[in-house]
């Protein structure tokens, strides 16, 4: 089995929001107006954490895209009472929104806060209603969501490598946000297939993956900067 | 015999409030009805515009529906666990209290029980619950612990009132049908009082672990999270001990309440106060040793994300509330319940609710804080409760004043057979008991050998 | 006498109401362990929840309806002795 993981080179990454628009494009993110963005109602499937470090004037601004990790050991899953998010066999960890009960536990029990509560019935702009992703479906109010890896590709590339009778290639599978990613810095791909470049890229000394310390194991990684 | 029926029945006054209704009790129904409704028309506007109409949000996304589930089952506490180790530590001056106390248990923890499900951003799905739950979250363990605790409290409660509904139904009380239903025959015979006795007895020794497991059970939602301020192992007994303190300030309450509006002051008298209020003084000092013990290793570690959530109660945010609820919960409760002047009815109501007060805001400053201090840096607001939240709130209490008026208006509220055989038995049973503690006196073998040697 | 009979099969319909619920969350127990075992979902949590959780509920049922049984023995008791004395039989009663 894949086990599929990302890799984000934060050498190269500008931080300029590219992924996270991809990303509400891709899963049908409904768009909230400013008065429940205030509230801090904002759903960030994929997020840009940004940090300060250093006084006026010599300051320096970071980055770090921030998706679900998909951890290995999730918190998530196992405080689930009703087996509404799950890790999948290649080690993607899904939601199933008709499932939900929308109690909210999983997104406390994540330490990385990746998981975002519907607390409104979903809206878009009306030019965007005619224009959401046919493949992945859109939640209802009260129902938790968060970043999916894009499964809805990997279904779809696996369909067209038996069409085409052959296996998955690397680049088959990638999410959005990878795809959209302008100056290249995200990978993804199989992370125990020595072939693929990231497998190559977590063995770098510039890769850490966030709060390794909890044993989650996350199967995203970063490659830290470098001046 | 005959004379006997002549007498005015000497437990009247417990009977009164059931046979007679004052226009207070109209009133009071319909002032909480009020409350009722509109709390229940804010839910039903809950379920339609979905969770949006609460002040939750990204990160504190539980808030006060968790608070008070927390905070009603652990008022819960008050009533089972009390009678019950009251009654198996034989006090004889439990006899006017454990029938308040259990009521207390049975309708609070039918309403801290439901909260969960207001907090459910999709309620139609509930039934997920029972066909495709996953025993391994701790969720369901909360159902099954406040099920079975339900279940045991309400059987402990029904129990010990049969004989009094035997009264009620002797007496021809209305509505006639209901205390023949439930007199479940009781004609007081030796044998039926040997099982009951039998089945109490087992019943008490039941009930206690299982009240414990639950306010455990519900301290794990947090504690078996890897979330600072919450991922402690000290959280199972701090929650029984924060409970069993918030309880016995709700009993207090309660008591002073009704012996006001009942004039049960020949029943509740002083010395019953002061004991369980001493009660009371002893769990505030186990309450902030726990406190203490928690927090000092918090900050002592100096973890960085433990810490950000320590300073967020002590400096931050959250101090004024974290503050406050050490004054009420400690200070106020401690001043007035160690000075013998101090320790009558106004101060021990003052202490009980002030207690009362704190334990809901501790249950506020273990919930909020640990969700408003993400480890990563994700802008934060300030959780602000809306009116929806607010209404649910006094929905809740509404409910347990109504529901705790009418089973009064239905059932004694002191147990009378109980109350009957302290006066005809106990002042006898513990003259015993206390002979049974005291050295036994010489026996007349020993007396004679000691005489023997004297020869 | 119909009223007796009435409210004497409602009390045995409430007795049976606990048996009933009993019986239910054994049931539901059961179910979420043949779905976690299905599922391969921490079973053993499952099976561990299980063994202490169902005697509880029965114990529960057992002592209510051990009470009832027990009651029900020495339901007319007194009933005669009642009529001599005039409604007094037992100490536990209240005169009016």
């Amino acid at each position: 089995m894949p086990k599929w993981g990302m890799v984000i080179d934060l050498n190269k990454c500008t931080g300029c929001g590219e992924c996270v628009t991809a990303c509400k494009v891709e899963l049908n993110v409904p768009v909230v107006g400013p008065e429940e963005s205030a509230k801090g109602r904002t759903i960030l499937c994929m997020d840009i954490l940004s940090t300060y470090e250093g006084e006026f004037p010599e300051v320096k601004m970071r980055h770090m895209p921030r998706p679900c990790f998909h951890c290995e050991h999730p918190p998530c899953t196992k405080v689930c009472p009703v087996r509404a998010t799950y890790k999948n066999d290649e080690g993607i960890v899904a939601q199933i929104y008709p499932q939900c009960i929308g109690c909210r536990y999983c997104q406390v029990a994540c330490p990385y806060t990746v998981k975002h509560f519907n607390w409104t019935k979903p809206e878009w702009p009306e030019e965007r209603c005619e224009a959401l992703n046919p493949d992945v479906s859109v939640r209802p109010e009260g129902v938790v969501e968060k970043c999916t890896f894009c499964v809805h590709r990997l279904q779809k590339a696996k369909e067209q490598a038996a069409v085409d009778g052959r296996d998955l290639r690397e680049g088959d599978y990638v999410p959005a946000c990878v795809e959209s990613c302008p100056t290249k810095a995200m990978y993804f791909g199989d992370l125990d297939n020595p072939k693929h470049k990231v497998s190559q890229l977590k063995k770098s000394h510039r890769a850490f993956r966030l709060m390794e310390d909890l044993g989650t194991e996350p199967k995203v990684y970063y490659l830290s900067e470098v001046e | 015999m005959s004379e006997l029926r002549h007498n005015t029945f000497e437990d009247e006054d417990l009977i009164r409030p059931i046979e007679q209704t004052g226009p207070g009790f109209y009133l009071m129904v319909a002032i909480l009805l009020g409350v009722i409704v509109f709390a229940g028309y804010t839910y039903i506007r809950q379920v339609f515009l979905g969770l949006g109409v609460t002040g939750l949000a990204q990160p504190v996304s539980w808030g006060f529906y968790i608070i008070n589930f927390v905070f009603f089952i652990g008022i819960s506490h008050a009533g089972t666990l009390i009678s019950a180790i009251l009654r198996l530590s034989k006090a004889e001056w439990r006899r006017p209290i454990t029938r308040m106390a259990e009521v207390i248990t049975a309708i609070v923890l039918a309403i801290g029980g439901l909260h969960p499900i207001l907090d459910l951003g999709r309620p139609d799905r509930m039934l997920h619950l029972f066909t495709e739950g996953r025993l391994q979250s701790p969720l369901l363990w909360d159902v099954t612990s406040i099920t079975a605790y339900f279940a045991a409290s309400t059987v402990y409660l029904y129990l010990p009132m049969i004989p009094d509904i035997a009264i009620l139904r002797d007496r021809g009380t209305r509505p006639r049908w209901l205390y023949e239903f439930l007199a479940w025959g009781w004609r007081g015979t030796e044998h039926q009082k040997k099982v009951l006795e039998r089945a109490i007895n087992i019943l008490m020794v039941m009930v206690i672990p299982i009240a414990i497991s639950v306010h455990t059970v519900i301290s794990f939602i947090f504690s078996m999270t890897i979330q600072p301020g919450w991922h402690s192992t000290i959280f199972g007994p701090y929650f029984v001990v924060g409970a069993i303190f918030s309880g016995i300030a709700a009993l207090l309450i309660v008591m002073i309440a009704f012996r006001k509006a009942f004039d049960l002051g020949k029943y509740l008298k002083l010395i019953h106060f002061q004991y369980l209020s001493t009660l009371l003084l002893i769990m505030s000092f186990l309450w902030f040793y726990f406190t203490f013990a928690e927090y000092l290793t918090g900050f002592y570690g100096h973890e960085p994300n433990e810490m950000r959530v320590f300073l967020y109660k002590f400096t931050g945010d959250y101090a004024p509330w974290f503050w406050t609820m050490g004054i009420c919960n400690f200070l106020i409760p401690v001043v007035i319940l160690v000075n013998p002047k101090t320790k009558k009815i106004p101060g021990i109501l003052i202490a009980s609710i002030s207690v009362v007060i704190g334990m809901w805001l501790e249950r506020l400053i273990i919930v909020v804080p640990s969700l408003a201090n993400p480890r990563l840096p994700y802008p934060t607001g300030i959780y602000i409760p809306s009116l929806t939240e607010w209404s649910l709130f006094a929905g809740g209490v509404a409910v347990f004043i109504l529901a705790y008026m009418l089973f009064a208006k239905l059932f004694p509220i002191i147990s009378i057979w109980e109350i009957q055989e302290g006066r005809e038995e106990s002042v006898h049973a513990v003259a015993e008991r206390l002979k049974s503690y005291l050295p036994d006196p010489p026996s007349e073998q020993l007396l004679t050998e000691k005489l023997g040697s004297k020869r | 006498m119909k009223n007796d009979k009435t409210i004497f099969w409602l009390q045995i319909a409430s007795v049976s109401w606990i048996w009933i619920f009993v019986m239910g969350v054994a049931i539901w127990i059961l179910n979420l362990i043949r779905v976690a075992h299905k599922l391969n979902d921490a079973l053993n949590a499952s099976v561990g929840i299980s063994i202490v959780a169902i005697p509880v509920f029965f114990t529960l049922a057992a002592i209510l309806t051990y009470v009832f049984v027990g009651l029900q023995k020495d339901k007319h008791r007194g009933d005669e002795r009642a009529k001599q004395t005039g409604g007094i039989d037992s100490s536990w009663r209240g005169a009016k």
